[in-house]
């Protein structure tokens, strides 16, 4: 798969005529614009492992560290941005055509993709336009053909375990909160600038224009209640989600549905504490 | 269709496109792949647009005159058009490698600024009222050259003079003025680099570092390299590719800078300590032995040091080990940690990296603390002695000198020295100064020291980079003082503002230099051309005149020095003319064709043969792909045998220093080097003895590495003959109650001083300069976040807003450059200049923001879109001048007072007393320790120092010794 796996790469870098004819080898119906690119990977979604893997919900840091470690423990210099998905993608096809043993891969495919790119590919198909929808679906495939051929007999990685979860802001302050719930893998939950419009939009709230934890913050002062049962409900979906697979991808895909119903408990529980203090005023 | 089927399709269309001789992949860096447009295409290459719209492009090299790194620059002319449509980076650079900072693609913004001088102008109404009428260059050229002729027939020269910011080619400005005969050469490096600069000459004679970070195991940084900086952007790749290897990172800066988070251990000092700091690690590594003794043995001239300083001493190197090892010995890190505030355990951790690195450590400092404090230039010398303890000289990831790694070509003409001495710019009373008092110059004016029948600014900006800009309005408005000033320069200045004659100066992909900087192990040739001149001449038009290209009448200097210099000269009476002669064509004048032929068919080693394989000529060359690397992996210089064919009746000193009779061999690289006194018997130095063996050694008096400077115990400063730790003018002991101190210099990474305030990306992203101000400081005053503060100086004060940050010491404020950019009417650069009032009464100035940035109405939607009103406030107004007494460095650190504004105080006023400056000047004049006192050559300098433009011998002699 190593030539499909560079040739998906492609589409994640800046648009170009080459990147467009690959598009069009890999029946996209039509080559994504710049514009699109840079609202997709640059707005939306930037393609980090770092993002989806850490407990910050950051580019960089441990995380970032953690996959350099991979590169190196492969004997190569890391890239600049060695948890970007095409450099992560590129990898795994130069690991694949130089003959690595299949621990090798399987530690590559289920440390480093498999434990983020399911949650991050289902929010492309969701937002992104119809080329990355599609490209969108055929990593996923790929992934699960590598998956099926190389299943791993262990359980999530170890990293993806001991990430926390959502913070209670009863007791680490709104803060916190706030930054853990945008931590995908503590919350369970990934969302994007588009879904905090999309709540803004649904709950009949001003949309303040800024960074999501400030969007939010600003939801959340105008009508708490709501907000928090719209986010509740939002984690419930996403619960749902990854258990889509069916178990071909069930250890690592029910850790993340456990994450994200116990996020929407939380935020269940706070909507309903903040309706009784309302309802006793 | 499935996975496997689609896999076969893509490598299908792969193997097709490739037997085709073409790429399928479009080159992301991050899969490893081609990573830019391939050379063979840059004829026809097609680009995409944002919204997939194709665009048949050529692809032109440039260099970037954004800073001095001079990294490739690729513009995309639109085939149809003949426009740039944008600048990314030119793969073919050696120094840069394709990768640029922002402002590099920023070039576009600066090319079609709305508010851009393209025309030459000339005052209309009084010097600084701001009125200007557009001229033809040939009126300005005939009125300047009739001036210049003037003052050079009657014995004037000194009258002219060329002030300079971000020079241009290597040499070029100085060999017009040598051509004219004038010591006329002024630059901005005392406001800038002359601290740094003259630690490293006083250890090796050069007076730049070439850290080979790429290779380092440890890099140690007294800068910000990783975000602003001269050669940032090359050092930064190349920081990340050592840190990529494993090398570790060690940053000194009292700021959380960008380049602080991203080291392994970030130091923050307090300001001026870090002498002490640097002499704690080397008193470790010399405490516990772990230096290199048979590099210092060889290559330090200890025995000088202790002949001098110690006769009482046996003169053996183990004497000097005890001798060493005693000088150092109070400089614990419990001293460390008093004097800079970082903790001796964290210092104790640093010294074992340092020790850790052997010859792999890569240091740099170039400004910074350097710059900022009296004695500033110990922090290099300092710096250095790491290196050389370690013997991490001119080793794979170690520090090079920085003359082993540039190469400048001779061009075709090489003008003699001039016979003058200019004391306006070198006054006798700093003798060793790296570089011109550039910033005194107001101050030497109003003496009486001289006068200025011309004076250029080119791309310089003193009215607002130097200390104390209003001395600089009351000398440039004065007509007795200057008599002309014509500003060269792309785009609006404080200082264009105060000229006689605006002549429009082309930006990076506007003009020709050529460049060549130390920025690895290697000596690499950068080609800055006019990219639309290229386009058309690949496209087989023929330009003779830069200008035919350019928008408006916007010009190149080369063209315009050699016009100007006919019209000096027209009938060649003078001895002008023929250095801006053709030789293809005797009597006609030279073109930049011919000029840069000559320089890269004869003065290029490889060059020719390289472009012939390409079946190109060697200009074509150069145009085509804008850089060459001459050769790489110098090696160390110093340890080189020094050929048979040089050692002609050879005399050996009793240190070691040879000398012989064999004439200097021709070199095709003139880069810039001191210049050791021969011996009295009229031979060169040449090398130096070690271990029986002659040698290159260190262009120093002595030949090796000059750990005991005998020019500074000589020229009157003893007691900072080695490397040691002198007290800051900033130091807590120099503070009343209740004063900061403030750091000013630091730069924003998408900002370059004053040029880049044309550039509309730039300015969105950065466009103020908030103090910074630690909580503790903060609440102490009783202030927040966006609330106005007064910053009181010794001379003024300026009202700015606070931001209330830990990344900042207790006690130190900082503010950044750039910004407070300013105007006085309509005329001037409308997204960052804030409209002001300048009152002036009584030796007393005020200044006070009428109008911040606005949107307006242009050729450029964009402009409309301006959102903010913000420029930030020029602090620089109200710092009094502080010259350093040895190097010259102005020093740009502060004793502040910073109190919540006052009642009637506005964002950006400024406040400054004349009187209080003077009072400044002139206490720290009293610091030096003038040439006529402490010479002891009864000349004006030690001649073996680099000095830009440097005078006939003759010259050097002091006036009252000649007379008598």
């Amino acid at each position: 798969m190593s030539e499909l796996l560079r040739a998906l790469a492609v589409l994640s870098e800046p648009p170009s005529r080459q990147a467009a004819r690959v598009a069009d080898v890999l029946g996209l119906g039509r080559a994504p614009s710049r514009v699109e690119w840079t609202e997709l990977f640059q707005l939306e979604l930037p393609p980090y492992a770092s993002i989806y893997l850490g407990g910050e919900g950051w580019i960089g840091g441990e995380a970032r560290d953690r996959v350099a470690g991979f590169w190196r423990a492969l004997g190569l210099v890391p890239p600049a941005e060695p948890d970007h998905l095409a450099a992560l993608l590129g990898l795994y096809a130069e690991a694949q055509e130089a003959g690595a043993p299949e621990s090798v891969l399987r530690a590559l495919l289920w440390e480093h993709l498999l434990s983020w790119l399911p949650v991050y590919l289902a929010k492309t198909g969701e937002l992104a336009p119809d080329p990355y929808r599609r490209w969108a679906e055929l990593i996923e495939e790929t992934l699960l053909v590598e998956a099926a051929r190389l299943p791993s007999e262990r359980l999530v990685p170890l990293h993806l375990r001991e990430t926390g979860t959502v913070l209670d802001p009863r007791e680490a302050g709104a803060e916190a909160f706030l930054e853990t719930l945008l931590a995908p893998a503590r919350s369970g939950v990934l969302l994007t600038r588009a879904d905090v419009r999309n709540a803004a939009r649904d709950l009949h709230l001003g949309l303040r224009v800024g960074e999501r934890s400030f969007a939010l913050r600003a939801l959340l002062a105008q009508d708490a209640e709501a907000t928090l049962r719209w986010l509740a409900a939002e984690a419930e979906q996403w619960a749902e989600r990854h258990r889509r697979h069916g178990g071909a991808l069930a250890p690592v895909d029910e850790l993340w549905a456990q994450r994200a119903e116990r996020t929407a408990a939380l935020l269940e529980e706070l909507a309903q504490t903040i309706g009784k203090e309302v309802s006793r005023v | 269709m499935n996975v496997h089927e689609l896999e076969e399709r893509v490598s299908a269309a792969k193997r097709e496109t490739l037997a085709r001789g073409e790429t399928f992949y479009p080159g992301p860096s991050r899969i490893h792949l081609a990573a830019f447009p391939p050379k063979e295409r840059w004829d026809e290459w097609i680009d995409v647009g944002p919204r997939g719209e194709e665009r048949r492009v050529l692809l032109v090299p440039t260099t970037c005159f954004n800073c001095e790194a001079a990294c490739g620059l690729l513009a995309y002319v639109d085939r149809e058009t003949l426009q740039v449509r944008k600048f990314e980076g030119n793969p073919e650079h050696p120094g840069s490698r394709g990768r640029n900072c922002a402002k590099g693609p920023a070039t576009l913004n600066q090319v079609t600024d709305p508010d851009r001088i393209l025309f030459p102008l000339k005052r209309a109404g009084k010097r600084g009222e701001g009125r200007w009428e557009q001229v033809s260059w040939d009126e300005a050229l005939d009125d300047i050259a009739a001036r210049i002729r003037r003052a050079l027939v009657e014995g004037r020269p000194n009258e002219i003079m060329y002030h300079v910011g971000r020079p241009g080619e290597d040499g070029y400005a100085e060999r017009v003025l040598a051509a004219w005969g004038v010591d006329g050469h002024n630059s901005h490096t005392n406001v800038c680099s002359s601290g740094g600069r003259a630690g490293y000459a006083f250890w090796m004679g050069l007076d730049r570092p070439s850290p080979d970070h790429a290779n380092a195991k440890v890099i140690l940084l007294v800068s910000s390299h990783l975000e602003s900086g001269h050669y940032f952007n090359p050092h930064a790749q190349r920081i990340l590719e050592g840190k990529q290897r494993g090398a570790k990172l060690v940053v000194l800066d009292t700021r959380l800078s960008n380049t602080a988070t991203h080291a392994d251990h970030w130091l923050a000092p307090y300001p001026g300590s870090e002498p002490a700091i640097l002499l704690a690690i080397a008193n470790e590594l010399i405490r516990t032995a772990r230096y290199d003794r048979e590099f210092v043995r060889r290559w330090w001239n200890w025995q000088e040091y202790l002949e001098r300083e110690h006769p009482e001493v046996e003169p053996t190197f183990e004497a000097f080990e005890r001798v060493l090892g005693e000088l150092y010995a109070s400089y614990t890190f419990e001293h460390a940690e008093r004097e800079s505030g970082v903790a001796a355990e964290t210092l104790r951790e640093v010294a074992e990296l340092v020790a850790s690195a052997g010859t792999r450590l890569a240091t740099h400092v170039w400004r910074s603390a350097a710059a900022g404090n009296l004695g500033g230039w110990q922090v290099s010398r300092c710096l250095f002695l790491l290196n050389a303890l370690l013997g991490a000289i001119a080793t794979e990831g170690g520090t090079y000198p920085n003359a082993w790694n540039k190469f400048v070509p001779r061009p075709i003409y090489v003008p003699p020295h001039p016979g003058s001495w200019n004391e306006l710019t070198w006054p006798r009373e700093y003798p060793l100064a790296m570089f011109e008092l550039s910033y005194l110059l107001p101050y030497f004016l109003r003496e009486g020291r001289g006068r200025l029948e011309v004076y250029f600014t080119r791309v310089y900006n003193p009215v607002w980079t130097n200390p104390d800009g209003f001395a600089w309005i009351e000398a440039l408005t004065d007509e007795s003082l200057v008599g002309l000033h014509v500003a060269l320069t792309p785009t609006w200045s404080e200082t264009a503002f105060f000229a006689d004659y605006i002549l429009p100066m082309g930006v990076g992909s506007e003009r020709h230099d050529l460049h060549s900087y130390e920025q690895y192990d290697g000596r690499w040739l950068g080609f800055r051309q006019p990219v639309l001149r290229a386009a058309r001449e690949r496209l087989g038009h023929p330009v003779r005149d830069t200008r035919e290209v350019n928008p408006g009448e916007v010009w190149e200097e080369n063209e315009l020095w050699i016009e100007l210099s006919w019209r000096i000269d027209p009938d060649g009476s003078l001895g002008i003319r023929r250095f801006f002669e053709s030789r293809e064509r005797p009597g006609e004048k030279l073109t930049v064709d011919e000029y840069y032929r000559y320089i890269f068919e004869r003065s290029v080693p490889g060059l020719p043969e390289r472009a012939a394989a390409e079946g190109l000529d060697p200009l074509a060359y150069m145009r085509r792909y804008g850089g060459y690397e001459v050769d790489r992996g110098i090696g160390p210089v110093f340890a080189e045998r020094v050929p048979e064919e040089e050692l002609v009746d050879v005399r050996v000193d009793e240190r070691g220093r040879v000398y012989t009779r064999a004439p200097r061999p021709d070199s095709p690289n003139l880069v810039p080097l001191p210049s050791p006194e021969g011996d009295a018997e009229g031979r060169r130095p040449v090398g130096v003895l070690v271990e029986g063996e002659i040698v290159r050694g260190f262009p120093t008096p002595s030949g090796k590495l000059e750990f005991y400077s005998p020019t500074l115990a000589d020229w009157g400063w003893p007691e900072l003959a080695i490397p040691t730790a002198p007290r800051s003018h900033v130091h807590p002991d120099a503070l009343e109650e209740g004063q900061a101190v403030l750091i000013s210099t630091f730069r924003l990474p998408v900002q370059i001083h004053t040029r880049s305030a044309n550039a509309k990306w730039l300015d969105e992203i950065a466009h103020t300069n908030p103090l910074w101000i630690h909580p503790s400081h903060a609440e102490r005053i009783g202030v927040r976040t966006g609330d106005l503060v007064r910053v009181e100086t010794e001379i003024g004060y300026f009202v700015v807003k606070a931001w209330v940050t830990e990344g900042i010491r207790p006690g130190i404020v900082a503010c950044s450059h750039h910004m407070g950019r300013w105007k006085l009417g309509d005329a001037g650069q409308r997204q960052m200049m804030a409209t002001v009032a300048l009152e002036h009464e009584q030796g007393r100035w005020a200044m006070r923001r009428r109008s911040g940035a606005e949107p307006f109405r242009s050729n450029d939607p964009d402009t409309t879109r301006i959102w903010w009103t913000d420029v930030g406030v020029h602090q620089n107004l109200t710092f009094p001048v502080q010259p350093d007494p040895v190097s010259g460095q102005h020093c740009w650190h502060q004793r502040v007072r910073v109190r919540r504004a006052k009642p009637g105080d506005a964002y950006g006023d400024i406040a400054v007393d004349t009187e209080r400056a003077w009072a400044a000047y002139r206490r720290w004049l009293d610091l030096a320790r003038p040439a006529d006192r402490h010479s002891p050559t009864g000349e004006r300098r030690p001649y073996w120092l680099l000095r830009p433009l440097k005078p006939a011998r003759e010259a050097y002699r002091l006036p009252e010794r000649a007379d008598a």
